[in-house]
């Protein structure tokens, strides 16, 4: 197809070039015509992703006279697919028809497609509508615009009214007064409209409209312009409208209604406003109380006001004991948000009357809700205080740690961060040690996980001696875990810890573990061999070239002859990692190793196996390279 | 595309190819794996530069993929029906297209090419990615050759993909059907069995009633679509059965075998294990016969909904076998896919 679409171009740019006769220039058009009628819609697609080279290729007359008057007979009855692509490509169109002076050409055809019921199609036009609008100057909008917005918006077709709310916000802040009040007058047509899916999109559009209202119309002189009991009607209906799923979109009507109250200082409406917030916060349907749930921060933050965060306390409770799953997921989310806010007004109510509901909320029934308050608890601590986490919270995450889905688990072991900053790693070790070692191996590996990426942290915190007794033995177990990732993740591990505990510390507790290790029976296997390799090569970097020609170098030698081609081009691997490190150090032992290790790496070169042949002429060409230089 | 009913009915008679074939494939152990015209560098580089691509779940371009099967059938064609694999090799079954699946194989197993893989087919089909996963394999098979051997499964046909979804997501992602037809090409060339260390048989499906010693598997003339019956269609189809002997398929193609005959065919070609794919199986792995067939599925949750765990089975170099569960990947932003299954899908 894309060798289908250059050809176009390189046969239809010479022709516009050379100003042929007209038989020929119709060609463009003409083989768009004939792939536009191509039985096979894929090919209709591909023709459509191609209008823009046949709009140059034409020229802005051209395209004007003949294309737009094509298109517009033709695409409106085609497949949706073919349909949505010329809907997009159009939006594009300006440059090609000859400007902004011209583009309310492309209005008719796209008001066409807007009247397809298929949501996609629609959407795209309206887009492609929207970004032309931003090039007409404000006759054009005047006079080609609105009109079509009223004529979208009167017809009787359900989906050219919702076509019609996604305009609005192209042109309301760009007329003139009476024109605008005209539109909104419109607008709250639209949100009374017969049709609940008119109204759900009136209703999903509407806080862009008041946002847009807020920023321009925000000063005491202009603020007629806000249309203030025009908006609130608007509110009103949306609150009382039967249908949930309009209902619920109020909720963000209502955050962007206290925005502007908030920016202009004004809070003699706020007691209506928190009146009818109470109200969908009972609402006998669950998906209103969801969206309250999942807005509450946002709310809260929008009232501005501690007065009413108090008073919004009992029904955040209400919301986490609701008897769907769903909202006390979605409120489990906003606890730190929330409570964050409760604290600046008053800082006994979190400890006093949330944490007990969370208590509570810990063991609920659904894992998904305690899932949800997992990766969300933890920020209760900074909130709470280090006396207070200890005493109230630090018994919630115990138990948490301990439940059954796996999930619950994960959140509260990834989120220690916050905790450890609050009590201190002393008391959070000694607290969830016996936790964390059990997690140590539990049977889904992303747990493992994410207990092994915590013990840099530990280590740092703990000091060698107390690592040693609670953590050393788990760290070098994970070493011979089934997973790879959690081998992978063991071995960088090893690599931190000796940054931090120092060489000595890694001789005596890492290397001659591993060569411990080498002595068993265990390293007939594979597995257990290359895990060793990995180990070494992964502390080259952070060892002093002392202990690499002692200790590490030894090793990885010995392994240059094993039996499987991959442990040994994971051995050329290696040597070149320790001739950078050994190259820049002058002591005897280092020029010892070197010499040996060119002679191996040549040898090596000559392996029967072609990964092992490749990987040794990289690590002699790195080698070469270096002494080059 | 219209499918050879003569070419199938040809291989299950005609055994006369097989010189032709051997021989050639005698050559490859000889040779080093020359890759293509190109300097092999650059062939390295941009290989490279595709898995790099690829492991980010971004499909190649369509010239790309061309050039890529290019290369792959120099590969292919060099290999045996049965073709040879060395210990330690970690044997996994079917992919279906769940290409995050896949990555997450490898973060459990290793990546490759400091482990060494062999896969037992179906790559193709089900799933959202076939395209990413079997372009992603067979660039990992032309830059390691001899760290993954890829085998064929009854997918990776030109009848099954048309309806299955692998010609359908084609079509999706390039417009065409070009890049169905050079990838289901290429699948003619892929073997359809291999031998791990004289002494594991794996392959897709099962026996075959016209196939009693592995020697007789080499014979076979495989360059070709999967034929609707005859040897090669019964090793890319047949299942085990709990009854003895042979039975008919339930699914129209191939046959079930019982232990007895699993007994007699390991007895006589010196076989410790057959190792198959080609049916779900909820733990990811499932032994039959008395230990004498195992079945391995690589697919979790496969469908988005089966609810199953995936396995591995590790092989290393003392014939220790060690079976890794896994579950689906976990991919953040994206919905969870609900796992329990009315048991009447099952």
């Amino acid at each position: 197809m894309e060798t289908a679409s250059s050809t176009t171009t390189s046969n239809s740019q010479p022709i516009v070039d050379a100003q042929q006769p007209s038989t020929e220039e119709l060609y463009p058009i003409a083989l768009l015509m004939d792939e536009l009628r191509h039985d096979d819609v894929a090919s209709r697609v591909q023709a459509v992703k191609r209008l823009g080279t046949i709009a140059i290729a034409l020229g802005h007359e051209r395209t004007r006279n003949e294309l737009i008057s094509f298109l517009e007979e033709v695409i409106p009855d085609d497949e949706d697919e073919v349909i949505a692509i010329a809907a997009e490509e159009l939006g594009k169109f300006v440059p090609y028809v000859g400007g902004p002076k011209y583009a309310t050409l492309l209005t008719p055809v796209l008001e066409k497609i807007a009247a397809c019921e298929e949501p996609i199609v629609r959407e795209k036009a309206v887009d492609s509508l929207n970004i032309i609008c931003e090039s007409l100057d404000e006759e054009q909008i005047q006079h080609d615009f609105i009109p079509l917005i009223h004529r979208l918006a009167k017809e009787r077709w359900f989906s050219l009214h919702i076509a019609a709310t996604g305009l609005f916000k192209s042109v309301l802040i760009r007329v003139n007064p009476e024109t605008r009040l005209e539109l909104l007058k419109l607008y709250f047509e639209l949100i009374q409209d017969d049709s609940p899916m008119v109204r759900k999109s009136a209703a999903t559009h509407l806080p862009e409209l008041i946002d847009l209202l807020a920023e321009n119309f925000n000063s005491p002189d202009l603020i007629e312009e806000f249309h203030w009991d025009l908006i609130i009607s608007m509110y009103e209906t949306l609150v009382n409208d039967n249908q949930d799923s309009v209902k619920f979109l109020s909720i963000d009507v209502l955050i962007s209604i206290l925005s502007f109250l908030k920016r202009i200082n004004e809070t003699s409406r706020n007691e209506d406003l928190f009146k009818s917030l109470i109200t969908l916060i009972n609402d006998p349907s669950w998906r209103v109380r969801y969206m309250v749930a999942d807005r509450f921060e946002k709310l809260v933050l929008n009232f501005n006001d501690k007065t009413y965060t108090l008073k919004l306390v009992p029904n955040f409770i209400a919301l986490m004991k609701d008897n769907e799953a769903e909202v006390r997921k979605a409120v489990s989310k906003q606890l730190p948000g929330f409570c964050t806010l409760i604290n600046e007004a008053d800082s006994s109510i979190v400890l006093n009357e949330i944490v007990p509901v969370v208590s509570q909320l810990s063991m609920d029934e659904s894992e998904t809700v305690r899932s949800a308050l997992a990766s969300e608890v933890t920020g209760l601590a900074p909130i709470l205080g280090k006396e207070s986490t200890i005493e109230h919270l630090l018994p919630v995450f115990v138990e948490m740690l301990k439940d059954e889905f796996s999930e619950v688990r994960l959140n509260i072991i990834s989120n220690l961060q916050l905790v450890n900053e609050v009590i201190g790693i002393q008391l959070l070790s000694e607290s969830l040690l016996p936790a964390i070692t059990a997690l140590a191996n539990d049977k889904l590996w992303r747990v493992r996980l994410a207990i092994i990426e915590q013990i840099p942290l530990l280590a740092e915190q703990l000091g060698v001696a107390f690592f040693d007794e609670a953590l050393g033995q788990l760290c070098m177990e994970w070493l011979w875990d089934p997973v790879y990732s959690i081998r992978e993740a063991a071995v960088i591990n090893l690599q931190k810890l000796t940054e931090f505990f120092g060489e000595e510390w890694c001789k005596v507790e890492l290397i001659k573990r591993i060569l411990d290790k080498s002595q068993t029976k265990e390293f007939d296997n594979f597995i257990c061999r290359i895990t060793c390799l990995f180990a070494f090569t992964k502390l080259i970097p952070v060892l002093s070239p002392n202990v690499i020609s002692q200790d590490i170098y030894p090793f990885i030698d010995e392994l240059k002859d094993d039996q499987v081609p991959n442990i040994r081009f994971n051995v050329a691997k290696s040597l070149l990692l320790i001739v950078k490190k050994l190259y820049i150090s002058e002591g005897d032992s280092s020029e010892i190793v070197l010499d040996k290790i060119k002679p191996t790496l040549e040898k090596m070169c000559t392996d029967e196996d072609v990964d092992v042949r490749y990987y040794a002429s990289e690590s002699l060409k790195g080698l070469e390279e270096l002494e080059k230089s | 595309m219209d499918i050879d009913t003569d070419i199938q009915m040809e291989d299950a008679i005609d055994t006369s190819p097989s010189t032709a074939t051997s021989t050639t494939s005698t050559k490859l152990t000889s040779l080093p794996p020359t890759l293509s015209q190109t300097s092999p560098t650059t062939q390295i580089n941009t290989l490279d530069g595709w898995i790099e691509q690829l492991s980010q779940c971004k499909p190649l371009s369509e010239s790309s993929i061309k050039q890529l099967c290019n290369m792959a059938i120099d590969t292919f064609k060099d290999e045996q029906n049965v073709q040879p694999v060395q210990v330690p090799v970690t044997i996994c079954g079917d992919i279906h297209g769940q290409f995050h699946d896949l990555m997450e194989l490898f973060k459990i197993g290793g990546p490759c090419p400091d482990t060494n893989y062999l896969f037992m087919g179906d790559y193709v089909d089900r799933g959202y990615y076939s395209v990413e996963t079997v372009s992603y394999l067979v660039c990992m098979k032309i830059r390691y050759p001899k760290r993954i051997t890829i085998l064929r499964g009854n997918h990776e046909s030109r009848q099954i993909t048309q309806v299955y979804g692998f010609y359908d997501e084609c079509f999706r992602k390039y417009g065409s059907a070009n890049v169905w037809k050079i990838f289901t090409d290429l699948f003619d060339y892929f073997p359809i069995t291999a031998l791990v260390d004289n002494s594991i048989f794996c392959l897709h499906g099962g026996l075959s009633p016209m196939i009693e010693s592995i020697d007789q598997v080499r014979e076979l003339n495989r360059i070709q679509e999967v034929p609707h019956e005859g040897p090669m269609c019964d090793l890319l189809w047949s299942d085990p059965d709990d009854r003895g002997g042979w039975g008919i398929s339930p699914r129209g193609a191939g046959f079930t075998f019982g232990q007895d005959i699993s007994e007699q065919f390991n007895h006589t070609n010196g076989l410790s294990l057959i190792a198959r794919a080609h049916q779900l199986v909820m733990e990811g792995y499932s032994w039959s016969h008395q230990d004498l067939v195992v079945t391995i599925f690589s697919a979790p949750n496969y469908c988005y909904r089966c609810g199953n765990q995936a396995a591995i089975m590790e092989v290393n170099e003392n014939h220790n076998r060690d079976f890794l569960q896994y579950d689906p990947s976990i991919r953040p932003g994206e919905p969870t896919v609900t796992r329990k299954t009315p048991d009447y899908f099952l």
